[in-house]
């Protein structure tokens, strides 16, 4: 294909100076992910140019699905936005496709991992985007045992208890942040 | 000379790395990043305006709101996310324009940018305008043709970095 992303090259050749280095000791996370960047499907996927291309455009169509889905829940239950329509309504029509952008997102960001387990495990930007998809999951959690229960007393209100309406902040900030590491990964 | 230098002359790309945005952007180690972090995130919200909008037009979600309150609702969002990629994309294609002036996907990404702001403002406004039939086939066709378009604006760019060093550049 002749096709080649000069940024990414560089990457890997950086990647692989990282893997000289012999770990001090054996069973140390550092070097089961200096094991698993070395797996001939770490190898390939990375050296790849089509493939990582590809899931790579996944994983950001994935975004646009399920974040583009889920900021109109967060920005109802925090009352920005779909104020006139009952909430419910707008949390059953949209968790579909949320829920199904989420697991495309999942699966190519696996794959991701998969193809530069190093890369990610030595990059302070995506331990904090694993913290932040941790904290996402218990902010929905939080939402899904405490505020989906209440929620159809104030269906048709405006403006939400503060329960509903922090998660839908921590829901927003949360994602705005996990974006924010995903594109930074790339840099630092 | 190729058909792109034709489009966009060295001269005027050279120009554009010049400037001060440009030059700026250029030659900082952050500035680029936060544009292309800030870039995902318009598109984020752009794509989720139109998609949810597009999704009513197919009848696949939202089916208690009318596609044209839903187009209304939302509009506000798409201008300030559309506006806000413009604020974003423009300083990135000045900081490396030479660069961009010999990568095809740039300008597919031009092409089809133009094409979905043409679907959006012609086919797509008459679909969710007020008192447009509900589930038409009309309304089903510029939902198809805008998913379509705004899905390969997004795949262009992301194709950009993908293009980087054909022709050299």
């Amino acid at each position: 294909m002749g096709l080649l992303n000069e940024r990414r090259h560089r990457e890997k050749a950086q990647t692989r100076e990282q893997i000289g280095g012999n770990p001090k000791t054996k069973m140390s996370p550092l070097h089961f992910v200096q094991w698993l960047n070395e797996t001939p499907w770490s190898v390939f996927l990375r050296e790849s140019d089509w493939p990582f291309a590809v899931i790579e455009t996944v994983h950001i169509l994935g975004l646009g699905l399920s974040v583009g889905t889920i900021m109109w829940v967060d920005l109802r239950l925090v009352g920005l936005a779909m104020r006139r329509h009952r909430t419910s309504d707008v949390i059953s029509q949209l968790e579909p496709w949320a829920i199904g952008g989420f697991i495309v997102m999942i699966i190519s960001g696996a794959l991701l991992l998969s193809a530069e387990p190093l890369k990610c495990y030595t990059r302070l930007s995506f331990r904090l985007k694993v913290v932040m998809l941790i904290l996402a999951g218990l902010n929905f959690l939080y939402f899904d045992t405490r505020v989906r229960p209440s929620l159809t007393s104030y269906d048709e209100a405006v403006t939400l208890p503060w329960r509903a309406r922090m998660v839908g902040y921590l829901s927003l900030a949360l994602w705005l942040g996990i974006i924010f590491c995903g594109r930074w990964m790339a840099y630092f | 000379m190729n058909l792109q230098h034709l489009l966009l002359p060295l001269s005027f790309s050279q120009w554009c790395e010049r400037s001060l945005l440009g030059h700026s952007v250029k030659y900082s180690r952050w500035e680029f990043a936060i544009l292309e972090t800030f870039h995902i995130i318009g598109i984020t919200v752009l794509l989720g305006s139109t998609l949810v909008v597009d999704l009513r037009l197919l009848g696949f979600s939202m089916r208690q709101i009318s596609a044209a309150q839903l187009a209304r609702e939302f509009a506000p969002w798409s201008w300030a996310a559309l506006s806000f990629m413009f604020v974003t994309g423009i300083p990135m294609f000045l900081s490396e324009a030479v660069r961009m002036s010999l990568n095809s996907a740039f300008l597919f990404k031009m092409i089809l940018l133009c094409l979905a702001l043409l679907i959006h403002f012609t086919i797509r406004r008459r679909a969710t305008r007020p008192g447009a039939k509900e589930n038409a086939g009309f309304g089903k066709l510029a939902a198809c043709l805008s998913l379509m378009s705004w899905l390969s604006v997004a795949l262009a760019g992301r194709a950009i970095a993908f293009f980087m060093t054909l022709n050299g550049a």
